[in-house]
């Protein structure tokens, strides 16, 4: 209801009302889950049609799936918390990766993390150390494209995005 | 006087004789010299360079195992036997393991490249619902991560296909180069090349029986004559090259050590074919025939390895079983007479079978892999090195992953009711994040180096083109997955005289439609009229960014797919779309180690940003209703019912080609299936390539697609079938994301319900977009 009220004030008062009384109505109707599918649903899809006759397929009911966003990147610490099974693993190349990178050994370093995101590659956290390294060797581009990366798989974890985008500040 | 001029005259005519005598025998033994100065410097250049004439080996990818890691026993089993691991109930030794209830221990073998370095250690592994669920190690703790030594798939022998995997003198078991001096040439280490004794009696018996029967080459003579391959068997030119061979013998003798030249010999000797591929030296011979290390070799394997130096066409184990088994028999009876091994060890290996390894564990030559990894590295390494010094390459193939592929596109044809002849196919599979290529199938026998279709077959995409229609329209701001086009006949003009009238595939028009619906279900006339609304010129930039090499011709018909492209370029433009816009080269190729060890390249993961994150989200979600509603909806329900793919079908005119891209966040996987020389196969992409796509992903792993939605992503709810905003609830909603910038109504009842929907819809069709 507010954000129905949000959206009303946000075009106007008129469609405002408009919509309340749409959303009243259809309140008050009794919720329908059995509602015959749209004409356009009985034809099979374009490709399948042909070759042969298919039956027509019944209304597809099933939920949609909906990507959910990545839980946090829980190897960022990996002792602190309890991780989920294959960060167990790349939280181990990942330790081992920094290991190497402090013992100013680059290129394993490097290695390791790539060892890392094979296995654990929706991980934001094994793409900024791996643009950190790029920084740290003069390679600004790829840094700047990894934190870009980094980004887009943080999803709603505001420390990572903040990391990230400092990354990307250096690296510019 | 006259008499004693005569005499003098005489004299002098019999002293120019001997002069001439002289001199030509001193021409005679210049040129001696010379022939066998020449003869010498053959030997040893030879010498000298077969050293070095080695083809890069390439190796697959080292299996990790990890807690967590989707793994069954079954599989681990089918790797370590491909790794030529022995079963084996005491663990003894490095390349072993045993299999337990939902367990299997390990002695693995452990590997150094370049300072990558794995140890060899014994782990236990347990599973749990097809996964690895705990990794020990021997003394019982947690191990996070181990890996398993990676299999050599191949070389990049030369086209006349000569190979060899070489072994350090180190490597060589002593018990292989005392059996070969005890079966070949008995005084090896005494004799200067040639071995008179031998010789002697090797006359002896030849001219008793007035043909060449017995042989008395030494080691070295067999090292000289396997380098100059002329093997004239009889007459005048036999002995003639026995004389050369011989002498270029002693001239080696004097130059090397023993040891070098046992060396050169365990590394060079002919030991089998196999098709085009002539098998050199015991390092490979022993993958060769027995699929493990020559280390790891038994006793009665050993034996048949040095009973094949005496002829491998004749003594051939696969095809003449009984002769290579009555030669290693005779070897095993020769090391107990002198004493290498013990009479109870040699009866019992004389009771083992050959053992050789089936053809069905060397399923696979990794021929159109290989094929591939020659073409990347010949952009930085010239032709000669690769074949002749000795690189080690460490390649990205996942060998689990190629074989299901390979099974999947073999048993997929046949499921599909065709015959061989009628059609082909091939398979690509990556690793979206890091560009890495896991598997290529270049065709149905994986096992003939043929036409490697993955690579070069160049056909028309169809269809597939359509997510770069739609991305483009999505980039340009004009357009969401919630904005409603109508797919409806359209005429383009194409000139003043011709014109061109796309239809659906069903010959239906759809009307007013939303994209995301257009795209599922692959609508043409609507994918039209939206593609010359954008533009052709930003749709051939998007191609472009997302990893097209070429600029594309731009026609209309482009929109629709009429482009032809190989499979591995079909993998590049999706493998961006798969990696959230983030455009990774594909590579073969990790890392290139140098014959001494050192590490010569590292190919490391390079990604830029080719294409919007939000827009790229987007279009995934749209590829993912491809699946759950459109036209991969039928090879969607074969998959559990949890996991969430998108793809895309591709079918070309008149049913010529038909194609399938599609991904999770694990794997992309494009197939294409179709006749070599163009026939229609009556496929489309549904019914064809997507259920082999369907094979080789369900062979493969359960994970899903999914990704965060990005920064500035919203999503909203609209009906499928009209795009008007919905309720969630309602049957035929679905959630779209949208950029948050743009506004869109939210609804609260059913499309169509009630006359207030229907005001809505109108509302929000008469809107903006």
């Amino acid at each position: 209801m507010t954000e129905l009220l949000r959206s009303g004030f946000a075009r106007g008062t008129l469609l405002a009302c408009a919509a309340l009384a749409a959303a009243c109505t259809s309140l008050s109707a009794p919720p329908s889950r059995n509602a015959p599918a749209p004409a356009a649903r009985t034809s099979p899809p374009v490709e399948d049609a042909r070759p042969a006759p298919t039956p027509v397929p019944p209304p597809v009911t099933q939920p949609v799936p909906r990507t959910e966003p990545a839980p946090p990147s829980s190897v960022d610490v990996p002792a602190a918390r309890p991780q989920s099974d294959a960060s167990g693993a790349s939280g181990a190349l990942l330790e081992q990766s920094r290991a190497q990178r402090a013992a100013g050994s680059l290129p394993a370093a490097r290695a390791s993390l790539e060892r890392a995101l094979r296995i654990d590659p929706n991980n934001a956290v094994l793409w900024l150390e791996l643009g950190e390294l790029d920084l740290q060797t003069g390679n600004a581009t790829q840094a700047a494209t990894m934190a870009r990366k980094a980004m887009t798989l943080a999803g709603r974890d505001g420390r990572l995005t903040a990391r990230a985008e400092r990354l990307l500040r250096a690296a510019e | 006087m006259a008499r004693r001029s005569r005499r003098a005259s005489k004299d002098g005519k019999l002293s120019r004789i001997r002069g001439w005598v002289l001199r030509l025998a001193a021409v005679g033994f210049m040129l001696a010299i010379a022939y066998g100065g020449y003869l010498a410097w053959m030997a040893t250049s030879e010498f000298e360079g077969r050293r070095w004439d080695i083809p890069a080996q390439v190796y697959a990818a080292p299996l990790e195992l990890y807690t967590g890691r989707a793994l069954s026993v079954d599989d681990l089993v089918a790797e370590l036997k491909r790794l030529g691991y022995r079963e084996d109930p005491r663990l003894i030794g490095p390349g072993t393991y045993r299999v337990g209830l939902a367990r299997v221990e390990i002695a693995t073998r452990g590997f150094s490249f370049a300072g990558d370095t794995e140890p060899e250690q014994l782990v236990a592994i347990t599973f749990v619902g097809g996964r690895v669920a705990a990794l020990r190690d021997s003394r019982g703790s947690r191990t996070a991560i181990v890996r398993l030594n990676p299999l050599l798939i191949g070389s990049l022998f030369a086209s006349h296909g000569e190979d060899r995997l070489i072994v350090a003198p180190g490597d060589i078991p002593p018990l292989l180069t005392d059996t070969l001096k005890a079966v070949e040439d008995r005084r090896f280490d005494s004799h200067f090349g040639v071995d008179p004794i031998a010789v002697m009696r090797a006359v002896f018996v030849n001219v008793s029986s007035g043909e060449i029967r017995e042989g008395a080459s030494t080691l070295t003579q067999q090292l000289v004559r396997s380098y100059f391959l002329t093997n004239t068997r009889s007459g005048f030119s036999a002995w003639w090259r026995k004389i050369r061979e011989a002498f270029m013998a002693v001239a080696l003798e004097l130059r090397y050590d023993k040891s070098d030249l046992l060396h050169a010999y365990v590394n060079e000797i002919y030991l089998g074919q196999d098709g085009a591929r002539a098998i050199h030296g015991f390092g490979l011979a022993s993958q060769f025939y027995f699929g493990k290390p020559l280390a790891e070799l038994e006793l009665h394997e050993l034996a048949l390895l040095v009973a094949e130096v005496r002829g491998p066409t004749y003594y051939d184990p696969r095809r003449h079983a009984d002769r290579a088994l009555a030669r290693r028999n005779f070897v095993l009876q020769r090391m107990a007479d002198e004493g290498l091994a013990s009479n109870d060890a040699v009866q019992h290996a004389a009771e083992q079978q050959l053992g050789l390894v089936g053809n069905e564990r060397r399923p696979s030559t990794y021929s159109a892999f290989l094929g591939l990894v020659r073409r990347q590295l010949s952009a930085d390494y010239a032709r000669d090195d690769l074949e002749r010094t000795g690189l080690i390459v460490l390649s990205t193939l996942d060998s689990a992953v190629q074989s299901a592929a390979e099974r999947a596109l073999d048993s997929g044809i046949e499921a599909l009711g065709k015959n061989a002849a009628e059609f082909e196919g091939a398979v690509v599979v990556t690793s979206p994040h890091t560009g890495e290529v896991k598997a290529l199938v270049g065709g149905r026998d994986a096992s003939y180096e043929g036409f490697n279709r993955a690579l070069d077959a160049r056909r028309q995409i169809g269809s597939l083109i359509k997510p770069a229609v739609y991305l483009a329209a999505l980039e340009s701001g004009r357009y969401s997955l919630a904005s409603v086009i109508d797919d409806a006949p359209i005429v383009v003009d194409l000139d003043r005289r011709n014109t061109w009238t796309p239809s659906n595939f069903d010959n239906q028009a759809h009307g007013l439609v939303p994209l995301v619906r257009a795209l599922a279900e692959s609508y043409n006339m609507a994918t039209v009229r939206l593609g010359l609304d954008v533009g052709l010129e930003p749709i051939a930039d998007t191609l472009q960014r997302l990893g097209l090499a070429q600029k594309p011709t731009l026609y209309p018909s482009m929109l629709l797919g009429a482009l032809a492209l190989t499979p591995i370029e079909v993998a590049q433009i999706y493998n961006t779309l798969a990696n959230g816009g983030f455009r990774v080269p594909l590579r073969t190729v990790r890392s290139v180690v140098g014959e001494d060890g050192e590490l010569l390249q590292r190919y490391e993961i390079e990604i830029a940003q080719a294409a919007d994150a939000g827009a790229v989200y987007a279009l995934n979600q749209a590829l993912v209703q491809v699946m759950e509603r459109g036209t991969g909806r039928a090879v969607r329900a074969k998959l559990p019912d949890d996991i969430v793919v998108a793809g895309k079908t591709g079918t070309s005119d008149d049913l010529r080609d038909s194609w399938f891209a599609g991904f999770t966040n694990t794997n992309l996987i494009v197939t294409w299936l179709g006749a070599d020389d163009n026939r229609p196969i009556g496929l489309t992409g549904s019914t064809g390539a997507a259920k082999i796509w369907a094979g080789v992903l369900a062979a493969l792993e359960s994970n899903s697609y999914s990704a965060p939605a990005p920064e500035g992503i919203d999503e909203t709810w609209i009906d499928y079938a009209t795009g008007a905003p919905t309720a969630a609830r309602c049957p035929d909603a679905i959630a779209v994301p949208v950029p948050d910038t743009d506004y869109y109504p939210r609804a609260f009842g059913c499309n169509g319900e009630t006359g207030i929907g229907a005001r809505i819809r109108s509302w929000v069709d008469g809107g903006a977009r």
